[in-house]
Formats: C-alpha cells, structure tokens, sequence
C-alpha cells in the first residue's frame, strides 16, 4: 500500500468516526418528528403553542403547551439572571484576580459543581430550599419559580463560569501590559481591556448556560411545582417542557394524542435549544468583528 | 544627581525568584535625550527598561534591591502609586499591541482614566497622532478598529497612545524588531523629532538602530553593565574589550 493510498483510507477513517454523531442527531430528529408530527392533524399548531389549558388526560383532552412554555421561560430567564453575574464575576476573580493557590481551589471546586447529578441538586431544593421558602414567606408550596431557577442557577454557573474564563484566559497578554504601562488600574484593565476583549467567549458562555438550563428535566421536574398553569407571581408553581414530558411520558398509551403531544414538545424544546445555540454563535461572530471596532 | 539627569538608577539588584537578572546597576539617564541599552539576549537590557516605570512587579516573584530615582524621588519607595509613574513614563512594546478598540478610543483611552474631559479629547487625539506622524494616514478612519492596520502604523499609534499621556519619558523596548525597514526608517526619524521634547530610552538588539538614533548607549551583559558612555566613544573607540567584541560581532 503506498503511502497516500494509507492518508487516504486513515482521512475517510476519521470522516466516519465524525459522521456518527451526526447520524445519531439525525436520526433522533427523524423519530422525534415521526412521533410527534401526526398531533398536527388533530389540533392545529396554534392551539398547540398558545392554548392556555393543557389537559392531555381529560376528555376530550386539550393540549395547549402554553403555560409549560412560559413555566420553562421564566425559570430559565431568572436562573439565567441569578447565574451570568455569579458566574461572570467568579470567571474574572479567577482569571485575573485570585492568587494561584486560591485560584486552582476554586477551579477544582466549581468543577466539582458541574459534576454533581442533577438528581441531588432537585433533592436539595426539595429538601432544603423548599421548606424554607415555605416557612419564610408563609407560601403554600415551597416547590416554585424561585426555587428552581435558584436550583438551575446553580447548575449553569459552572458552564458559563468556566468558559468566560477561557475566553478571559485567551485575551493577549499585550493588551493587559498595554493598560498597565499607560497608567490603568487593575479594576480599570478588567472593565475596560480584559472584558471588552472576552466578550464573544462570554456571551458563547451566557447562551450554553441558558441553553443547559432550559434543557434541564430532573431539577424541574423536583422542584418547579408541576402546575401547568400560567404563573401569576414568582412563588407560584411551574411545570416546564422538560418536566411535562418525563413526569407523563410513562403513563401515556403508545401511539396516543398524548403520546404524540409530548413528542411535540419535545420538538418544541428541540427548536428552543437550537436557536440558543444559533444565537450563541451569531452573537460570538458580531463581537468577535464589530467587538474589535467599535468597544 | 545632576542638573540635566531626568532618572537615576542606584546599585539596582533584580531577582525573578532566585534568579538574579541584574547586578548592582548604577547609572543616570540624560533629559532630552536619547539612550540606547544593548546587549546579547538575556543580558538583563529590557528587564532594566521594565524596572523604570514598575512593568516588572506585574511578574509574580520578583524582587528589586536599591532604588530608582525620578523627579528626586525612589519610584520603588512604599508611598509611591506605580499608576502615578506609569503616567509619566509611557511604554512602547516590541510587539505592537493596540487595543481591539477604534483609533480615536486607543489614544484616548490613557487620558480619560486620568479624568481628562471630553471636549478637548478630538484636539488631543489629533496631536498625538500628529506628533507620531500617523495622522494624515489615518485622520479618515478614526472610527475604524486599530486591528486594521499594518504593523508599523500600529506601532506609530502606539507611541501616538503613549505620547497622549504627555509623559517626561518614554520607554520603547526593541520597538522596531517586529517591523519591515520602511516602517523601522519612520520610526527611527520620529524618535529624532521626540527627543525635543521627551527623554527616551530605547532597547534595541539592532546595533546600528542604535548607532544612529542615540545619544548615549549602556552596553549590559549578564545582567551587569559593561560601559555606558556617549554613542560616538562606544561606537569607535569603547574601553572594554567586551563591548568592542560585542559590536564589532565577535559574540552575541
């Protein structure tokens, strides 16, 4: 065998090992579409995603998905208003701040963060949380808006802190110098050089953090409440997609409209999750070009 | 020191760690004029130009013994704000470094930390840039990113950036190695029309840069300073024999 017939062989070698995943994706769209498409023909797509009552089990069963859609919403918007400043900040105390002793204790501990189950971050707010929320402002459930996002909070601080401080580690070491030599503080290059720079890393960062919490099914599932109803304040109980699907999916009969119905949530989810990530890599080339011009 | 001496540096020791970068450095710099530090790699040139507007302390572990006077002050002396010496002694890198910002905000990015006010910022941009001849180059694009520049017009805005601080001195550490010889011919003819207003201390590893730009030139070599002496004696007739050997080739 010459040795460009080998090249050859070892590039389409590679190519395959790539194309896996891609046909896995592919083939979980085409089932998840198989299963959940056919609602259509029963309800229209607008019932489906603004009616405001979703009773799968009632007959004759409505299934409007639009409190579960809110419900996932505003969990994640307030996780995500909870988790980018704790996890931006603990990203720059890192990454510029923190002395080198300090600083690989708090990356082995947030790492740590990130590997703890979802199951026992639920079972602490269901446990911990949910009591005390109960008692201190005297609500019917501990298990609610807050509670989760509080919960996804934590569960998405590790994602965006430890990419923002990827993002912050990369900035040239020039630019800093840069700062320093023409008389800047350290406060002063950390706002005004580091961050500027890092921006495109950090709002990759925001985007996948929100994208995990919006996506999350055990700690929602715990302890968001499970009401499908719209919320009216942030102590009310929620049921996000994610929850809906894995707390019904067991008791559905194979085939049924219900069954058919989380499936479409599922592609409903499926879409959510995409945009973020297309938003996340838009987002990261718009500052990444007009970032270096216009900061 | 002496009337005309803009900074004094006296029996100066350096540590990175236990290292020992230079030995019991003494030597007074001229105002208004230009001074050259050469010297083979690791001869401790640039750690000295570092060590005149406290670039050094941004290193972990390093230790500085003696003191540096300026303005009849130790720079190094506990109540001293190394931001304060920064100020008035700007930096000019061997890589050119313009922040991923616009033209205009590069320059006037160091004056609005001190609180300058924005009224007179467009005069002071101008200036600068004028006096860094970059100016008629890029008075057009002073909205565009830095980025888009060529190496040695982002050097020019460099020294334009530093020069907005209005600084007594300023320090260029090999700031042409990264620069074709058009972009280095321009740089050295700013440097000529600078030292009328500006002490400068250069670090150039080109011995003929330093040849034609320089007043005075300090040879240093393992961290001690061989001969510093006026350019012309160096150049022609130096008293060590090291020095001699260094600039006619012989090592380094």
């Amino acid at each position: 065998m010459t040795r460009q017939t080998k090249e050859i062989i070892i590039q389409y070698i590679f190519l395959l090992f790539a194309l896996v995943s891609v046909l896995v994706l592919g083939l979980i769209v085409f089932s998840l579409f198989r299963e959940g498409l056919p609602l259509f023909t029963s309800v229209s797509v607008k019932d489906f995603l603004f009616g405001k009552e979703w009773y799968p089990t009632y007959d004759p069963p409505s299934f409007g998905i639009f409190p579960l859609v809110v419900g996932s919403l505003i969990v994640t918007l307030i996780a995500t208003l909870i988790a980018v400043p704790l996890g931006v900040m603990a990203a720059i105390y890192i990454s510029e701040i923190a002395p080198q002793r300090i600083k690989e204790i708090l990356k082995s501990v947030i790492e740590l963060l990130a590997g703890l189950p979802s199951v026992v971050l639920g079972f602490f707010g269901m446990v911990i949380v949910a009591p005390w929320l109960q008692e201190t402002f005297d609500l019917p459930t501990g298990l609610n808006i807050i509670n989760a996002s509080v919960i996804l909070a934590i569960m998405a601080i590790p994602t965006i802190s430890s990419i923002s401080e990827d993002a912050l580690y990369a900035v040239p070491r020039e630019f800093k110098e840069a700062s320093y030599a023409l008389g800047a503080t350290k406060f002063e290059t950390i706002a005004q050089v580091i961050v500027p720079a890092a921006l495109s890393g950090i709002s990759t960062a925001v985007m996948l953090g929100m994208a995990r919490a919006v996506g999350e099914t055990m700690v929602v599932l715990m302890v968001a409440g499970g009401a499908a109803a719209i919320p009216e304040s942030l102590f009310d109980p929620v049921r996000p997609m994610p929850a809906s699907i894995a707390a019904e999916m067991g008791e559905t009969p194979y085939g049924s409209a219900h069954y058919q119905a989380l499936f479409a949530i599922g592609m409903v989810l499926f879409f959510l999750t995409l945009a973020f990530n297309l938003i996340a890599d838009y987002v990261s080339h718009k500052f990444r070009q007009t970032g270096s011009a216009t900061l | 020191m002496e009337a005309g001496d803009i900074i004094s540096v006296n029996r100066v020791n350096f540590y990175y760690g236990a290292v020992r970068a230079l030995t019991d450095i003494s030597m007074t710099f001229k105002k208004n004029k230009v001074t050259a530090l050469i010297g083979p790699s690791g001869c401790g040139k640039s750690t000295l130009l570092r060590l005149l507007n406290r670039m050094n302390e941004l290193i972990d572990a390093t230790k500085v013994e003696g003191e540096i006077l300026f303005e009849g002050r130790n720079i190094y002396a506990p109540d001293v704000d190394p931001v304060e010496i920064r100020r008035k002694i700007g930096m000019v890198f061997q890589k050119p470094n313009p922040f991923p910002k616009t033209i205009h905000n590069n320059i006037s990015y160091g004056p609005k930390l001190t609180g300058t006010s924005v009224a007179d910022m467009d005069a002071l941009v101008e200036q600068s840039l004028k006096q860094a001849v970059l100016w008629d180059e890029v008075k057009d694009i002073l909205n565009k990113s830095a980025m888009n520049l060529s190496g040695g017009q982002q050097q020019r805005l460099c020294i334009a950036r530093a020069l907005a601080m209005k600084p007594d001195i300023l320090l260029m550490d090999e700031p042409t190695s990264a620069l074709d010889p058009i972009s280095t011919a321009k740089i050295e003819e700013l440097i000529e029309e600078l030292k009328e207003n500006y002490t400068i201390i250069i670090v150039t590893h080109n011995m003929q840069q330093a040849a034609r730009v320089s007043d005075e030139t300090a040879f240093f070599y393992l961290g001690n300073l061989i001969e510093y002496n006026k350019t012309e004696k160096i150049f022609t007739k130096p008293d060590v024999k090291q020095t001699e050997d260094y600039i006619t080739g012989r090592f380094g």
